[in-house]
């Protein structure tokens, strides 16, 4: 079929990824099928620029390999010039009527890497005199030429960097990397719009890219061949059951809540790797040529008994590639991370290897594995379960079990209904064990603009105070911040400097705050004196298993350091706060405050006071 | 090349019992291995105290004379501190404050160390509210001593620079004189050396206004130590001094101070920036030894140290600073040796060569070059200039292997420079506490990665990524990917320190934490 070879190319198939645009035009054209085709969640930001109510603005799209860049441009063109193709060479001109009736010239450079020079070659003169009116326009409030330009923010700089300096263009390099690095859109009084296309919602992206995948007509057509038991897209085909899968409502969710927790990692998955993510998801098997499926391939498979090989739920991971391929994929290396199949708990493995024997869990296994019959417990599985439980002590005969077990606990990922996720604990399939909580108790209340719960406050600030004194303390109605004698960052710091009540006294207070796109702590000293900390997903968990126990030095470093760093900033935030009421203070004595445990870990202060001379 | 108007006069033969007078016209009077970096910085604050002191802080006497200056030895405080064992149990067993005090008073006055009578330490009573507040503090003091693990007699056990009233000399005890005195084993004069270089660095008033600070007597926790001393301010102090630095600049000096001020300007809570100070100094001196054997050596190719970041397995970027390393480490030696022969390549010792008395000349052009030569004790051998060159080659070789020729390995350990994680033998692996204070001295506010590797590169000569590494190796030994792969390694690890941002493409920025307003 069409439809499916055309799927394919949009999946992990091996391809020189420069040529990714050109190839699925020309696999749309050959194969007479239209591309999947959706609104990026930026178009009417970018495209409401171009238009006879603004004032002439350059733009800058910036953004990883797939996030749309090309895309958008060709929009733009399509706007001012009424044409869909012609977007060919890497610079073109057009023009467009603003604010005023006024018509300028629109310079765009659709992919400023094929326009620069290559490897280590100087600039062209005439494209150097080109980009250097682009930095002197976006400086110029009255600019009389625009600029529309697509690049790699590695690039960008790079490029930059290789221009021959001119105070315009160091000043212009100045402001991209502000720009980027602070992740902001714009800069007053500089006359430019900068999109990093890479800083949007994979989840926004996701939903857009789901739906003009399933309602592509495309599928209309394999729906309608008439396919008997052994066929393609019969009652037995995989592609069509993994087809119908992704339809379903939970499997989508529990899909979206990944992607949107990597949105909270920090780690953004561009549109490519999203298409890519869904074709391999559908078409992926370890069989079959370059791990995805053809039509013509499932009369085999059904024969060989092979389709539990084709199961949606390992797909969605990379488990139908190889290692080395699957390692190279971006969103397969994001998703990799939650470690969902490797993740899990005795009681889902007691359901999984002693189900169908054991009475226990027998109600859980038919719910769960036995029904699906085609990625659930087949001959294959129970053949495997059976050396395991059975056979010999020799070390290579359970190995094809664990393989399996693996992808049938991703299989329970998408599969575990939401009134059992609490029961059968469906995020310690992953290593984010806080992951659901982090979503429907600290991302759903802010979004909605409502107060995040005491509970979770609490542990956040238990989790702080655990790492900042470097002991075991368990209050968590105040934030401590403690320095050792000679280092604040020392492991353990037991001088006390201040304490500062979590619910709002005099001027103090620490809550949870949303800026749109993270989740922040903010500790706020006095109506001026705040400071924030980002709680992406990581440090989310880092803090909470911290707070029911963890050592601050294991799970991640990386977090580690960050909160003693934000230590750091509190405590030069105090010294600020002292420096106000510098009058105030007594200097006749000298007092130390040591912190201490008592046996329930709420902790005590030693005051030691010392007269001066 | 050495410029003979930029060397300073050496001092008097009879200030220095030294012979032959190799090393230190090299590198001066002296590089001492044993002195770990803490101890460097310690000793290079007492020298800078006791400038302040006197009004002269990084001031040097425009004829370049051998710098003198008083330290403070309080011993006072030391006695309460680490001679003073049985205060804990003392404190046991008397339970009234007066009676402890009394107990007390009685032993220490018995066993105080090195102050002249009246020991009266009854100065403490007045301050504290009880012996035993006093017993916590002190334990608590005691408790910031800095490399306390090691086990020194007591008068070489440092306490933590809190601020001057911290600051002292090390000394040893006499115990058949009962007093103190100095032997320069654990302050082994290369923290003059420090201070000196500062003297004469460029930047050196920007600095001094950063010296200030610290060594002003402000802070609680300076005025706490200051408790433990009596009021009246004389400490029996001693001149001491007599080092030398044969330069009157050098670009050393001024990266020195310049990585300095970078890290002073930060302003770090508190006490945070002296162990970034402790580092990049002993860096600094590691570098200015390397540095300048290259110079005598005349040699064109600048300095380099090929750095592995550490990786799991072998790789050819660990080969490569393996023999980095050894080649590095040969070359002081390599120095005293080149310094030797530029004697035996002078006119006058040519000229003595072809004089039928000239054996006698050697002898003297010797005497004076390096203060070795004349005496029959330091070599009564043939009469053969050959000879006696090399007896004194050895004879310098000897002596260089026993202490200076270690600095590079001993101090590039202490600060995580060199080492042998991961393998058998020594190479530059820099840990992630050295890459902090690099990035910390370089980078004022943000820098992409490749612009950082670049400075790193052109101020201190590590190579790390492939475009530095192309520059510095001969083809047939570069490999692009392994130092590809061993930047990667750099961007991880600066990224697990939280030091680093990364965007897409392989595009990453390294960023100053402490110029950042939020997380």
């Amino acid at each position: 079929m069409n439809w499916i070879k055309f799927i394919r190319q949009y999946g992990p198939i091996p391809r020189n990824d420069n040529m990714y645009d050109e190839s699925i035009q020309r696999a749309a054209r050959k194969r007479a099928v239209r591309p999947i085709i959706f609104e990026h969640p930026s178009h009417h930001s970018v495209l409401s620029l171009f238009d006879a109510q603004r004032e002439p603005t350059s733009v800058i799209l910036t953004g990883t390999a797939g996030d749309g860049k090309t895309h958008l441009c060709r929009e733009v063109w399509e706007k001012l010039t009424g044409e869909r193709g012609g977007l060919n060479e890497p610079l073109v001109q057009a023009s467009c009527t603003y604010a005023g009736g006024r018509k300028i010239p629109v310079y765009i450079i659709k992919d400023l890497s094929e326009w620069a020079p290559q490897g280590g070659a100087t600039w062209d003169p005439a494209k150097e005199q080109l980009l250097q009116r682009f930095c002197r326009s976006i400086f110029d409030s009255a600019a009389s030429e625009v600029f529309l330009v697509a690049a790699n923010d590695g690039q960008l700089i790079e490029s930059w960097r290789r221009l021959s300096n001119d105070p315009h263009v160091a000043r212009a390099r100045n402001v991209f990397e502000t720009l980027l690095v602070e992740d902001r859109q714009e800069l007053p009084g500089i006359n430019l719009k900068f999109f990093n296309l890479s800083r949007g919602s994979s989840a926004a992206l996701f939903d857009r890219a789901l739906n003009a995948f399933l309602n592509h007509e495309g599928w209309e057509e394999c729906r309608n061949v008439s396919a008997g038991e052994q066929d393609f897209f019969g009652i037995n085909c995989p592609i069509r059951h993994n087809y119908e899968l992704l339809q379903k409502e939970l499997v989508r969710k529990r899909l979206r809540a990944l992607l949107e927790l990597c949105d909270f990692n920090d780690l953004h998955v561009p549109i490519r790797q999203i298409l890519l993510l869904l074709s391999n998801a559908v078409l992926g098997h370890p069989d079959a040529k370059d791990c995805l499926m053809r039509p013509l391939d499932i009369p085999t498979l059904i024969q060989r008994g092979a389709i539990s090989k084709a199961s949606l739920y390992n797909n969605i991971f990379g488990g139908n590639l190889p290692e080395n391929r699957r390692e190279a994929i971006t969103v397969f290396d994001y998703l990799e991370r939650f470690r969902i199949g490797h993740e899990t708990t005795n009681r889902i493995d007691n359901i999984l290897i002693f189900g169908e024997a054991d009475e226990k869990f027998r109600a859980h296994f038919d719910l769960l594995v036995a029904s699906d019959r085609f990625y659930g417990a087949d001959d294959r599985y129970r053949a495997a379960q059976l050396e395991y439980l059975e056979g010999t002590d020799d070390d290579g005969k359970y190995k094809p079990f664990l393989q399996l077990l693996v992808s049938k606990r991703r299989g329970l990922f998408f599969v575990i209904p939401e009134d059992l996720e609490n029961e059968l604990g469906l995020w310690e399939l992953t290593v984010f064990k806080y992951a659901g909580e982090y979503l429907s108790r600290l991302v759903a209340p802010l979004r909605a603009a409502r107060p995040v719960e005491q509970p979770i406050v609490a542990r956040l600030i238990k989790g702080l105070n655990r790492i900042f004194s470097g002991m075991l303390v368990t209050t968590d109605r105040e934030l401590l911040l403690a320095t050792s004698l000679s280092f604040s960052n020392a492991k353990i710091s037991r001088l006390l400097e201040e304490r500062v009540s979590v619910r709002p006294r005099l001027h103090e207070k620490v809550e949870v705050t949303f800026d749109g796109m993270l989740p922040k702590l903010t500790v706020c000293l006095t109506e001026q004196i705040a400071r924030s900390l980002d709680l992406h997903l990581v440090r989310y968990e880092f803090l909470s298993r911290v707070a029911e126990g963890a050592l601050p030095s294991s799970f991640s470093r990386e977090c580690y350091e960050d909160i003693l760093a934000f230590k750091g900033q509190l405590l030069a935030a105090l010294a600020e706060r002292q420096q106000l009421h510098k009058d105030l203070e007594t200097e006749h004595s000298l007092t130390i405050r040591l912190l201490n445990l008592d046996d329930v870990g709420n902790p005590t202060e030693d005051i030691i006071e010392v007269l001066n001379d | 090349m050495i410029d003979p108007a930029s060397i300073v006069p050496p001092p008097h033969p009879n200030d220095h019992k030294i012979s032959p007078w190799v090393d230190e016209q090299i590198w001066g009077h002296r590089l001492w291995d044993s002195e770990s970096p803490w101890l460097l910085f310690l000793e290079f604050l007492s020298v800078a105290e006791a400038c302040y002191r006197d009004g002269n802080l990084l001031r040097e006497d425009e004829r370049f004379r051998p710098l003198a200056f008083k330290p403070n030895k309080r011993m006072y405080l030391r006695n309460i501190l680490f001679n003073n064992e049985e205060m804990l149990r003392i404190a046991e067993r008397h339970p009234d404050s007066a009676s402890g005090w009394t107990a007390w008073l009685q032993t220490i006055e018995e066993k105080a160390f090195g102050i002249s009578a009246p020991r009266d330490f009854s100065f403490l009573k007045k301050r504290f509210h009880s012996f035993h507040q006093f017993a916590a503090i002190v334990a608590m003091i005691r408790g910031s001593d800095v490399e306390g693990t090691s086990n020194k007699r007591w008068t070489s056990r440092f306490l933590f620079p809190f601020g001057p009233n911290a600051l002292y000399e090390d000394l040893i005890a006499n115990p058949t004189s009962g007093t103190v005195s100095r032997d320069y084993v654990n302050f082994g004069r290369t923290g003059e050396l420090l201070y000196l270089m500062l003297c004469r660095s460029s930047r050196k008033d920007e600095l001094t206004k950063h010296l200030t600070r610290i060594l002003e007597p402000g802070g609680p926790w300076n005025q706490l130590v200051g408790l433990l001393q009596p009021a009246n301010a004389d400490d029996e102090r001693s001149t001491r001094g007599n080092s030398y630095l044969p330069y009157k600049q050098h670009s050393t000096f001024d990266r020195l101070s310049g990585d300095w001020i970078s890290v002073l300007t930060l302003r770090l809570p508190r006490y945070d920036v002296l162990p970034y100070l402790v580092t990049l100094g002993a860096l600094h001196i590691v570098l200015y030894q390397l540095g300048l054997s290259i110079e005598w050596q005349e040699r064109a190719k600048p300095l380099h140290l090929v750095c592995e970041i550490v990786a799991p397995r072998k790789s050819l970027v660990r080969e490569l600073s393996f023999e980095s390393y050894i080649e590095n480490n040969l070359l002081p030696m390599q120095a005293v040796t080149a310094y030797i022969d530029q004697i035996a390549h002078s006119t006058a010792w040519r000229d003595a060569l072809n004089d039928p008395g000239g054996f006698v000349h050697c002898r003297q052009i010797l005497q004076d070059r390096v203060r070795w030569g004349e005496s029959p004790e330091d070599y009564d051998g043939p009469s053969d200039p050959n000879a006696l060159l090399g007896e004194l080659r050895a004879v310098s070789l000897s002596g260089h292997k026993q202490h200076v020729a270690n600095v590079h390995r001993s101090y590039g350990r202490e600060i995580g420079l060199v080492s042998k994680r991961g393998t058998n033998k020594l190479r530059y692996a820099p840990t992630d506490s050295l890459l902090k204070a690099l990035l910390l001295a370089n980078v004022p506010d943000r820098m992409e990665l490749g612009e950082f590797l670049q400075r790193l590169f052109d101020r201190y000569g590590f190579v790390i990524g492939d475009r530095q590494a192309e520059n510095v190796l001969p083809k047939e030994l570069f490999d692009k990917k392994a130092f590809q792969a061993n930047a990667r390694r750099l961007e991880e690890r600066l990224g697990s320190l939280g030091l680093l941002k990364r965007l897409s493409d392989g595009c990453a920025y390294v960023a100053n934490p402490y110029r950042q307003p939020s997380i």
